[in-house]
């Protein structure tokens, strides 16, 4: 039969029930329109973190202890990189700098009368604040009684801290330590951002005086500062082979491996491994919330079936006609069938356009930039269409085996 | 208005005319012991378009029902029958039968040389489409398609191309007195006018067999004469026609009259002489 008429044929009954039509398919709008826009709300936010990561951090490789198993976290944050490893790890080929990083409990900071309490501060070396992330002022220097914060942090406070500004750091057992802000960083770029990329206060300071974590070289003998975490900066051209470099060193000759427990992996993470898993994890979620999208596609699919149904029922007496005059089963069921892709189809092109929408006002409300997702845009078009076919398949074979005469005596 | 429209080559463009010499003997004797007149039983008549050949028909509801027992007859090319009996005669059950639409319990049923007893469901459809113009009492229209939409609908199951299939359409509307008509829905028309066009759907894929059942019960008496008036304009055009009725001043428009009574011909009257 020529498609084109049983288009039409299916076209004039769409139009011919507007009412039960427009509600069929505001169920596949409603689907299609949540599965868009979580997916696209997902890729807005993948986007932006994997922006932030990605744009400056490439060349960062981060060293850390990880649990080999589930247990023992809280051993991994123990100071285990010491001085001798730091040197170590700067004399490797293809390594520009070595950032340790301590982590300092402070149980608030006081600036003027304003307390914000349980916060945490970053030690790290003057060189981890490089000079395209200095919003205004300076790095600290080293030795000094002298911090950096990021913007949110600046921010914090109801009069904003400036490059200049007094703090007061209370440490856990009362003792008061005045500090000098030097700089405001912008906290998303240069060699520290992947501790904050949740966009966090931060308050940074060097590792003289304010890590005090001390532990005794098994290699030198002596005690020696040690890190939870470094940062390595290595030659943007050769990430790969001074991650593996770095590897080998901890694996074999560390202090930190002598220091840390058999349980716990020494591992050497470049920027673009994080961009990695975070996209993973990401993708994750988002296929599971699009996933409970698809479940109101189901419910649309069960809609059109519905309504097929009883469109079969209504239209014995036209299926009779059709085929007294020479209309196979086939034909019949391609009527029916193309009827229900119509409200497939029909649910998708409206239901696209309203989930990029309400997925671009999520993408805004979040703060992130919005994203398109064409993969999942595509699919929910598909999907539809799909729906629709497969919704209308046993209404249509229902309606393929009416009897002829029986539907020429329905009334 | 009626008597104004010419019947144009439209309404029988192939089939018509040619008499076929038939040298086949059909079994037609069950016909001809009833009525023993007619029959298309002698060479030079011309060929049955329809042959029914011992058909019976039974239906389980219950308990065993026959609609039809062992019915034969035959419609020679260009004849008019009417099928008279009373309701539950199975003189519907012989029209569904021969109109494609049902299979014999036994027997066999041919229409324009193709068994339609033994054909598949497909097979039938396609003999419907193209051998069979039903004309019914309630006009079947599709509702939501314009008259010109119905006349071409069987030359779309048929794969007729779509500026055909309108044209020759057009043309049957125009010869049904309807050219002005061709895009209103049903709703929108007559009862005569929606059963001209239905006549006029039923002409579309110029069938050998044109079936009308009850044709003119849905219509007023003057209505009722036009739409005869046109049977008998297809019939002068050597049209085959089959008309199921009740009534006998439709039946005598035929020329023939085939009396079924509890599932058996009783009666052939031929009445071809008497007009």
């Amino acid at each position: 039969m020529d498609g084109r008429e049983a288009l039409r044929i299916a076209i004039r009954s769409v139009r011919g029930h507007k009412l039960r039509s427009t509600l069929t398919v505001v169920g596949i709008v409603i689907g299609i329109a949540s599965v868009v826009t979580f997916a696209t709300f997902g890729a807005s936010v993948q986007a932006e973190i994997v922006g932030d990561i990605g744009d400056s951090s490439a060349g960062n490789i981060y060293v850390f202890g990880t649990p080999a198993d589930d247990e023992g976290f809280d051993r991994v944050i123990q100071p285990v990189f010491t001085a001798g490893d730091i040197e170590n790890l700067t004399g490797i080929d293809g390594v520009s700098n070595v950032i340790p990083r301590g982590v300092v409990q402070v149980s608030s900071i006081r600036a003027g009368n304003q307390t914000l309490a349980r916060q945490q501060m970053t030690a790290a070396t003057p060189s981890s604040i490089t000079p395209d992330s200095v919003v205004s002022g300076t790095a600290f220097t080293s030795g000094e009684q002298e911090v950096v914060v990021n913007e949110r942090m600046a921010r914090a406070f109801r009069e904003n801290l400036t490059a200049g500004s007094t703090l007061t750091l209370v440490s856990a057992d009362g003792s008061e330590r005045p500090v000098t802000v030097t700089g405001i960083i912008n906290g998303t770029r240069g060699a520290l951002p992947i501790s904050n990329f949740a966009r966090q206060p931060r308050i940074y300071g060097p590792i003289d005086p304010f890590h005090e974590s001390v532990v005794e070289s098994p290699s030198a003998g002596v005690r020696q500062r040690a890190y939870p975490q470094v940062t390595v900066i290595a030659e943007p051209r050769r990430i790969a082979e001074t991650k593996t470099a770095i590897e080998t060193y901890l694996t074999t000759e560390s202090d930190a491996r002598e220091l840390s427990g058999v349980d716990t992996e020494l591992v050497a993470r470049s920027g673009s491994d994080f961009v990695e898993e975070i996209s993973d994890v990401i993708d994750q979620i988002t296929r599971f919330v699009t996933g409970i999208g698809v479940i109101s596609l189901v419910v649309g699919a069960i809609g059109i079936a519905n309504v097929m149904l009883v469109s079969v029922t209504e239209r014995t007496r036209e299926i009779g006609i059709m085929k007294a005059v020479g209309a196979r089963n086939r034909d019949v069921m391609g009527v029916f069938v193309i009827e229900a892709a119509l409200l497939g189809t029909l649910g998708s092109i409206l239901g696209v356009p309203l989930g990029i929408l309400v997925g671009y006002g999520a993408a805004g409300y979040a703060d992130v930039t919005f994203a398109l997702a064409p993969e999942w845009i595509v699919l929910a078009v598909v999907v539809g269409l799909l729906v629709g076919v497969l919704a209308g398949l046993y209404p249509a074979w229902r309606a393929a085996r009416v009897d002829p005469i029986d539907a020429l005596r329905h009334e | 208005m009626v008597g104004a429209w010419a019947v144009s080559t439209l309404l029988c463009y192939d089939r018509c005319g040619a008499a076929k010499l038939d040298t086949h003997s059909y079994p037609s004797h069950s016909v001809s012991e009833t009525a023993g007149v007619d029959g298309p039983t002698e060479t030079g008549q011309p060929e049955a378009t329809v042959v029914v050949d011992t058909v019976s028909k039974h239906y389980t509801v219950g308990n065993r029902v026959t609609a039809l027992d062992a019915v034969s007859l035959s419609l020679a090319e260009g004849s008019y029958t009417a099928i008279m009996g009373p309701s539950g005669s199975g003189k519907s059950t012989l029209l569904n039968l021969i109109g494609g639409l049902d299979t014999p319990s036994s027997g066999t049923v041919t229409v324009d040389g193709q068994q339609v007893s033994s054909a598949d469901e497909d097979e039938r459809a396609a003999i419907r489409g193209t051998a069979i113009g039903f004309v019914f009492q309630t006009f079947n229209l599709m509702p939501r398609l314009t008259a010109i939409e119905n006349v071409a609908l069987p030359l779309v199951f048929d794969g007729w191309a779509e500026a055909n299939r309108r044209e020759r359409a057009a043309g049957l509307l125009a010869d049904v007195g309807l050219a002005d008509r061709t895009d209103h829905l049903p709703a929108e028309l007559s009862g005569g006018q929606r059963q001209r066009v239905a006549i006029a759907r039923a002409l579309a894929p110029d069938p050998a067999l044109i079936l009308a059942d009850e044709p003119t019960g849905n219509v007023d008496t003057d209505t009722g004469g036009d739409i005869l008036d046109i049977f008998d304009e297809l019939h002068a055009a050597g049209n085959t026609l089959l008309v199921v009725t009740h009534e006998r001043h439709v039946a005598e428009r035929a020329d023939r009259i085939i009396h079924v009574e509890d599932g058996t011909v009783r009666a052939t009257e031929s009445l071809t002489g008497a007009k």
